[in-house]
């Protein structure tokens, strides 16, 4: 037991987190102050929900890169609406709203992949591009800064208030609770329910999942109901945050968030991964950009940092693979008399 | 007869134009042990989808448990009771080994959550039933195939099923295992649990079934006792011919030796195997799957290079460590898997001719030579009598026959001096399969060393000259043509294998 | 009416086009028409129109034909625009490397180049070869990781999108450089015979890549590896050198798109276009029906005419609408899905032979 945790992916990102954290920390006392990690925590929250809402999607063999419009328009959209009517209550309506719609924006990919038998990619292609048309078009094309009364507070919603002197006050912020409990309800969907199982299932061998059972049409409805569902909630949680909606919210951030998922230790070819990795490999990239600030490098190296990481975690299970057709365990009947 | 648990009523299924099963009937006891037995293409995989729920017949109907079904999901079928033990064992990689055993019954039971704790008893509970110890945490993925399929054997078992269907289930044990397999087998029937055993192994058919049924090209040709039927009979019901070589023209080999390997190595693959090819010779090597034949044949061309030996072309040592150095020596190989690795099914079928041999349809300026191309192509259909309308069809659209000719127009446009042929007729219709083994011998007369792998009897009988037998990795037995009947092979091929194990087991460590 | 088809398409063959060309026309003509009716006076199939349509298409159309090969062969090649601006940000690194700002010279930030009066206009060459080599170079490491080690080409040119993006970023601290040399702009504004300079260079690419494609044995091996690498494993067709040269191809496409995209705007960022232009090329190449060990650059440039068909048409039409430029991302959503369904029914259509 001890040994899976030792060799899994997991357990490796926690290192690599770790002993970033001590060299930073080393050359940057400052990155140890509570403070900072409060910082971090926030930073982080939003794209730990966004990741979670691909997850499933990874596991289940596709890439979905149309979350990010779906969560823009579930915000920007419930926004409008709110705003235009004189809303001014707090964020929970917006919440109903925007998940609602996210929801409904999942369930019309997930229609699309399995009604017309297309490729999750191709399809997420196409409803990406509509989404975001249709809020720029028919919702607006530009970014509101007016904030209902019991909205604008939400930015120093705080848990706990901390004050640093060189982050000024600032505090473990209430959507660290949104990610805890929906990190902690997504964990129980997926290793405990029958649905979740068949997610993993799927992913693994879509033909054997069929044959054994599996309805896959209605747990593929269910991943991308989910997928819509966080994405909307991921939406509106970042534009209160920033106090701005904005119709072109996360463009060009999908690649990104699958970059963080995949450190996580999905498979891109489904059927693996994890909540605790995924968390993790949102935190690592956040951490790699706080690191090159802290450490005096300019933070527009991240993504260099990130992509050579991302390189070394993709490239060391190829390798793996590799070794492993050319040595030809293919005889199995040679392998089972080693056991007898 | 004892009381019926399982009826087939007339079904019939098509796939496009071909009709796979045509009016089908059969019944099956409680308690009962049936073998279903056919060539590739009778129509065996597709009965069993229909059985279990896979495939809707077009016509007919299933009547199990006394009720009756025209249209059954695969979750009914779990549900009357019916379990089947597909070849690749329906295994999910990326699971444990307890959940791959428990998930049948959670679907079943129509669970919503899982309790990991009540997974792993139950899944300890049903290899204890069938008496194994494998690790219940391990990824299945990481198995062996023989612990694979006893995890596959205790699911259907654990499933309370009332009636297990079993794929071809012991082509990748050894004998020992095999008979254990069949004490399970027969204690479930003692339960009252019926089986169906598809297999092509005669000796197997006589030795559990209690009936059999034999299917060739879709229709059902026999439904005894088994104790009725002798092997001869059988074979002819399944093939629809007697196996007569004595009008066959087979190619005369010469004393010159093509082609030679010495002790070539391949850990996990095959060891210290030596032959030699002559020219004008079929050279068929036989053994069981996992008797290292495919592996083989990979080495030899360069797909999993050899660890050491030497090869010997026309006197010259040479070395093959890469596919390109086995095309470069003029080495062919027509692979087993003809759809996986022979074929570029949406491509045409000019297209798939032209593969091996692309470099050389250039003109003067470098570029493809388009009419060549065409030209190449008709000429193949032609003479290897490919039929088509034309040559811009895309593969699929060919029947297995012809896609094997496509793949071996493919190399035959090369002109190789060796064609390795792994299975070269697996899944190819009987009028079809005929012509390929005239043609095998008509290019072997024509100056081409041809190695065959090949499990099937009456194919090496039909080609070869010589007849390698391998076992566990090792050549253990020649044949010549002329001096052995089928029937001997047969006895040879699935022969009481536990002998060479000690010696070999010795070596390899 | 199939053989009435058939007989048409017979002597386009050579040219490979197929089916999905067809419904490309079709829906073509469809869009044309119906702009050119609902436009009438506002001019939509004017010449002016058409050129500046012409200008906008190549940039783009080259980068769809960079992603466009690596989708043929089984891949995809999402690190395109971060290439394509890595090459151009490198030269303006070398130019700013030779020719360093005069003024407070030890703290000068690289943002702006500042070309002295007399220069050798080798140095102007040399500076249009690095994004050249840069091209090549992200081939080679795509190419590498892809075919040599086998990572997944999504996974693999998502790190080096990262990567190159990164050192773009890192070099130019965020910012966008400027001051080109003048003679640069040429690429961008010019024409001949009317014809404007890029949409030149994109009809030069095409053909290049048309030959490539449909009349080289690399072309027909890359169809052959994208079809089924297995089965070309077991032809003898190397893949790797295949992939290599087909992500190698990509790489250069992608440094030429950059140069021009440099030339247009003067300037070069790290992050110009990242939001939009990689899925936009995806965009193009799913609606032109590229699929593994398939497509061809025919269907892309009237996929790209009809998008842009769309964009133009809907623009002119909305012209009074506030955001009237954003619709034809919802324009182009919707007529993907439009094209997924017909092809859904047309695949129906045309049932396999399956084997038992």
């Amino acid at each position: 037991m001890f040994k899976r945790i030792l060799k899994s992916n997991e357990f490796l990102i926690l290192i690599i987190i770790i002993a970033l954290s001590l060299v930073v920390g080393s050359i940057n006392p400052n990155f140890f102050t509570i403070a900072s990690l409060f910082d971090l925590i926030r930073a982080s929250n939003v794209y730990i929900i966004l990741a979670f809402a691909l997850l499933p999607v990874v596991i289940l063999g596709g890439v979905d890169i149309s979350f990010v419009a779906i969560a823009a328009v579930s915000s920007y959209g419930t926004h409008m609406f709110l705003i235009g009517r004189g809303y001014e209550g707090g964020l929970l309506l917006y919440f109903i709203i925007g998940c609602t719609i996210g929801a409904l924006a999942g369930l019309l990919n997930g229609l699309i992949i399995t009604k017309f038998k297309l490729e999750v990619f191709d399809v997420s292609l196409a409803t990406q591009t509509m989404w975001y048309g249709f809020t720029l078009f028919f919702i607006g094309a530009t970014s509101n800064f007016d904030m209902p009364e019991g909205v604008v507070g939400y930015y120093s919603a705080f848990i706990a208030k901390v004050t640093d002197e060189n982050l000024g006050v600032t505090g473990l912020h209430v959507s660290t609770i949104y990610v805890i409990v929906i990190g902690i309800f997504l964990w129980w969907f997926l290793k405990y329910t029958m649905i979740g199982r068949g997610i993993y299932a799927i992913g693994g061998n879509r033909d054997v999942a069929e044959r054994t059972g599996f309805r896959i049409n209605k747990i593929t409805m269910i991943v991308f109901l989910i997928m819509g569902l966080l994405s909307g909630f991921a939406g509106v949680v970042q534009s209160a945050l920033s106090r701005n909606f904005n119709p072109t919210l996360f463009i060009g951030q999908n690649l990104d968030v699958l970059a963080s998922v995949i450190l996580g230790g999905a498979a891109i070819k489904g059927g693996k991964g994890t909540v605790i990795g995924t968390v993790l490999g949102v935190i690592l990239t956040q951490i790699i950009r706080r690191a090159l600030v802290l450490t005096q490098i300019p933070a527009e190296w991240q993504k260099f940092v990130v992509g050579v990481i991302l390189i070394v975690f993709t490239a060391i299970p190829a390798i793996r693979e590799l070794r492993r057709k050319k040595l030809g365990r293919t005889t199995n009947l040679v392998e089972a008399t080693e056991e007898a | 007869m004892e009381e019926e648990l399982l009826r087939v009523e007339g079904i019939l299924k098509r796939f496009g134009g071909v009709t796979a099963l045509d009016d089908v009937s059969f019944s099956i006891g409680k308690g009962e042990s049936v073998t279903l037995v056919g060539e590739n293409g009778s129509g065996k995989s597709t009965m069993i989808k229909i059985i279990s729920g896979i495939y809707t017949p077009d016509q007919g109907e299933i009547i199990i448990n006394g009720k009756h079904f025209s249209k059954m999901t695969p979750i009914q079928s779990i549900q009357e009771g019916v379990q089947v033990i597909y070849q690749d064992f329906s295994l999910f990689p990326n699971l444990t080994v307890a959940e791959n055993i428990a998930l049948n019954d959670l679907i079943i039971s129509g669970a919503k959550t899982v309790n990991w704790r009540e997974v792993r008893d139950f899944a300890r509970e049903g290899l204890d039933k069938i008496n194994v110890d494998i690790p219940l945490n391990v990824n299945v993925g990481e198995l062996s195939t023989a612990d694979r399929q006893l995890i596959a054997v205790s699911k259907a078992i654990l499933a309370e099923a009332k009636l297990i269907i079993m794929d071809e289930p012991t082509t990748a044990l050894t004998r020992n295992e095999v008979k254990a397999l069949f004490k399970v087998i027969k204690d479930l029937n003692s339960q009252g649990i019926s089986t169906i055993f598809v297999s092509h192994k005669l000796s197997e058919v006589r030795e559990i079934g209690e009936r059999t049924i034999i299917l060739r090209n879709g229709k059902k040709i026999t439904d005894q006792d088994a104790k009725e039927l002798d092997i001869a009979t059988i074979e002819y019901q399944m093939t629809g011919r007697h196996i007569d070589t004595s009008s066959i023209k087979y190619s005369k080999p010469k004393e010159e030796v093509l082609f030679k390997v010495e002790n070539l190595n391949l850990s996990h693959g095959f060891f210290d195997v030596s032959f030699e090819l002559h020219r004008n010779e079929v050279l068929g090597i036989t053994g069981l799957l996992g008797s290292g034949r495919t592996e083989l044949a990979l080495s030899l061309f360069g797909q999993k290079p050899a660890e050491s030996g030497t090869i010997i072309l026309e006197n010259k040592e040479i070395k093959i460590n890469s596919i390109f150095d086995a095309t470069s020596n003029r080495i062919g190989f027509v692979p087993e898997d003809r759809i996986k690795e022979g074929l570029f099914l949406p491509q045409t079928i000019t297209n798939n001719i032209a593969a091996k041999i692309i470099d050389t349809l250039r003109n003067k300026l470098g570029l493809l030579d388009q009419k060549k191309k065409v030209r190449l192509g008709d000429e193949w259909i032609d003479r290897l009598d490919i039929k088509t309308p034309n040559g811009q069809l895309p593969a699929s659209s060919l029947s297995g026959g012809n896609q094997q000719r496509l793949v071996l127009a493919k190399w035959l446009a090369f002109d190789p001096k060796i064609l390795i042929l792994n299975g070269p007729t697996v899944g190819v219709d009987v009028g079809s399969k005929a012509a390929i083994h005239e043609l095998i011998r008509q290019l072997a007369a024509d100056g081409m060393g041809i190695i065959l792998m090949s499990d099937d009897i009456p194919e090496l009988m039909h080609t070869c000259n010589r007849i390698l037998l391998m076992r566990r990795g090792r050549i253990v037995n020649e044949f010549l043509r002329e001096s052995t009947d089928e029937e001997d092979l047969n006895k040879e091929l699935i022969a009481d294998d536990d002998n060479g194990t000690s010696k070999r087991q010795v070596e390899h460590v | 009416m199939k053989k009435f088809f058939r007989k048409i398409l017979k002597p386009f063959r050579a040219l490979s086009i197929d089916r999905h060309t067809v419904l490309l026309l079709l829906i073509f003509v469809i869009v044309m028409v119906f702009f050119t009716a609902v436009n009438k006076d506002k001019g939509f199939l004017s010449i002016r129109s058409v050129t500046s349509m012409g200008v906008q298409l190549s940039e783009i159309g080259i980068l769809a034909i960079a992603m466009m090969v690596t989708v043929l062969i089984g891949g995809i090649n999402l690190s395109i625009n971060a290439t394509a601006n890595l090459g151009v940000v490198l030269a303006g690194f070398f130019l700013f490397k030779v020719f360093p700002p005069e003024a407070t010279s030890g703290t000068a930030i690289f943002t702006q180049i500042s070309m002295p009066d007399q220069y050798s206009p080798w140095v102007l060459v040399v500076a249009l070869l690095i994004p050249i080599m840069v091209g090549v170079i992200s081939g080679m490491l795509n190419g590498y990781l892809v075919g040599y080690i086998g990572v997944p080409p999504i996974l693999a040119t998502l790190a080096t999108l990262s990567v190159f993006t990164g050192i773009s970023a890192g070099l130019t601290k965020g910012r966008t450089i400027t001051g080109f040399p003048q003679e640069y702009t040429y690429v961008a504004n010019e024409s001949l015979l009317g014809i404007p300079m890029p949409f030149l260079i994109f009809v030069v690419l095409t053909i290049v890549t048309y030959i490539i494609l449909n009349h080289t044995t690399l072309g027909f091996k890359m169809r052959m590896v994208g079809t089924n690498e297995t089965a070309s494993e077991f032809s003898g067709i190397n893949n790797k050198t295949v992939i290599m040269k087909t992500y190698i191809l990509s790489g250069m496409l992608s440094a030429i798109a950059g140069i021009i995209i440099m030339s247009r705007t003067m300037s070069a960022a790290y992050e110009y276009g990242s939001t939009t232009y990689v899925l936009l090329t995806i965009l193009i190449g799913v609606l032109a029906g590229v699929h593994h060990g398939f497509g061809n650059v025919v269907n892309i440039f009237i996929a790209m005419l009809i998008l842009q068909g769309l964009s133009t048409g809907f623009q002119m039409l909305l012209q009074t609408v506030r955001g009237s430029t954003f619709f034809k991302d919802f324009s182009w959503g919707v007529l993907l899905i439009i094209i997924f369904v017909i092809n859904y029914f047309v695949r129906k259509k045309r049932t396999f032979v399956k084997q038992d």
